[in-house]
């Protein structure tokens, strides 16, 4: 509990909010109206690499506001807890670490709205934002991070609203330079040049409101990375439900999501060999909690 | 206790937190701004699946409910028109409005019942509403072109617009004939 204490900082990639969302990581093309915003806190847990122990909590507050009918700016803060044990990855996480959470980064971004769902036969919007960390989010050692992440997002309304339907297509550009460690274990390589990396995602998603104010959602999403040295370091498809709740002032999501599949590297001691869990991990639950002003 | 996560407790608490609806006016007082001084009978209809189809082919927007709330309003023993209670999806909830039409088919006035949603409370205005005087099955019911659009609220506009258009039709289809 003592890693929750903070409930107002954080997150991690594939997260971009504009607008209520139905679902956990695949989000819509809606933008604010003029003059409002609206403030959402997020939470994600990430947890399990097949091997030893790996538990780690982002976190992410943002405040949006509507510049115009088509057009939001967002703010936000980012932080992070982490908790691992019995994991040594070569070149990734260097050995056991433990702390709660703390302040891990900033991000600034816009949305622009060229298609409205509801107006036009399909929505578009596009999405870009600005993110710095100095914390690596998988092994939580001190990494400078700075990434352009831009997103086309499709919805479309079926049944008059009662079904919706959105995708996502992005593509992230990284430039990371991670600082000294002392005491390395002996071969152990921690490269601290600066490295490049591309990431490129896909992710689809349905939602249906089975009661007022309640909507039930399934989505899949699609990762790559792109590194300087090893081309596709990684890459994985996630998948899982979403259950949302959403009145006049405020909402809230809570999903779950499971890795299905993954490649690139791997790790000698992880167990299953089918996913990928160097950066990434089996399971992830992400709570999302948003209010209109 | 690590692969429960914490924050599950979070919306268990905030969704106990009752949520009043706001409900502005009442059949009652709906069918007296609408048909002032009129006596209301009760007219409900239920619909087939066959006139479902037909309400859905004419109109373009689908008549979800078999029953269609309608009163028959008069005056002095006098048919005034018609007034139908129609709820529509909003964003979270469902909007529920009155519609009055004379016995021409021509849309006499709407009035809203109950909104529920995060923007768009200008659905109540009469500047908004005064749009629909007038219209009838005939007419196009285009939004941000025959009905105006608020912002953030695009949804509600078109389901009420398409709501309206899709009550006209009903009328001609089942009632008027």
């Amino acid at each position: 509990m003592k890693k929750l204490l903070l409930p107002l900082l954080t997150a991690s990639a594939f997260t971009a909010h504009a607008g209520e969302n139905l679902l956990g990581y695949v989000q819509g093309a809606e933008t604010l109206p003029e003059g409002s915003g609206e403030l959402y806190q997020i939470f994600t847990q990430r947890e399990g690499k097949s091997a030893g122990d790996y538990w780690a909590l982002d976190s992410k507050t943002e405040i949006e506001y509507g510049v115009t009918n088509a057009f939001d700016v967002f703010a936000a803060i980012k932080g992070m807890a982490l908790d691992t044990q019995g994991l040594q990855i070569d070149g990734y996480m260097p050995g056991d670490r433990e702390f709660g959470l703390k302040l891990s980064g900033l991000e600034l971004g816009l949305k622009y709205n060229f298609l409205s769902p509801a107006l036009d036969d399909i929505g578009l919007s596009l999405y870009t934002s600005l993110d710095y960390s100095w914390i690596d989010n998988h092994s939580g050692q001190d990494k400078d991070t700075l990434s352009l992440d831009i997103k086309l997002l499709l919805q479309k309304y079926f049944f008059e609203g009662q079904m919706i339907w959105t995708a996502n297509a992005g593509i992230e550009a990284t430039s990371a330079t991670r600082d000294e460690i002392a005491n390395l274990p002996e071969d152990f390589e921690w490269p601290t040049e600066a490295e490049m990396e591309i990431e490129l995602m896909l992710g689809t998603g349905l939602s249906y409101r089975f009661a007022p104010n309640w909507f039930v959602g399934g989505e899949v999403f699609y990762e790559e990375e792109h590194e300087t040295e090893v081309n596709l370091e990684r890459w994985s498809v996630f998948a899982g439900p979403s259950l949302h709740y959403g009145n006049q002032q405020w909402w809230a999501t809570l999903t779950y999501a499971r890795q299905l599949n993954g490649g690139g590297e791997k790790f000698a001691e992880q167990n299953d060999r089918s996913l990928h869990l160097i950066e990434k991990t089996e399971n992830e639950w992400r709570l999302k909690l948003g209010y209109n002003f | 206790m690590r692969n429960i996560p914490n924050f599950l407790a979070i919306p268990v608490t905030m969704a106990c937190t009752t949520v009043y609806a706001v409900d502005y006016l009442n059949v009652e007082q709906a069918q007296q701004l609408l048909f002032a001084g009129a006596s209301a009978i009760n007219a409900t209809i239920t619909l087939s699946e066959q006139q479902k189809d037909a309400i859905k082919s004419a109109s373009g927007v689908r008549q979800r409910s078999d029953k269609q709330e309608v009163w028959r309003m008069e005056k002095d023993g006098v048919m005034q028109g018609w007034l139908f209670i129609d709820d529509v999806i909003g964003k979270h909830e469902f909007i529920s409005y009155a519609l009055a039409i004379d016995l021409n088919g021509q849309v006499l006035g709407i009035e809203i019942l109950s909104y529920r949603e995060t923007h768009g409370g200008q659905v109540r205005l009469p500047k908004w509403r005064e749009n629909f005087v007038g219209k009838t099955r005939n007419d196009t019911f285009k939004l941000n072109r025959d009905i105006p659009n608020i912002s953030g609220a695009t949804l509600s506009c078109r389901n009420v617009t398409d709501g309206v258009k899709r009550l006209l039709v009903l009328h001609h289809l089942v009632l008027a004939s």
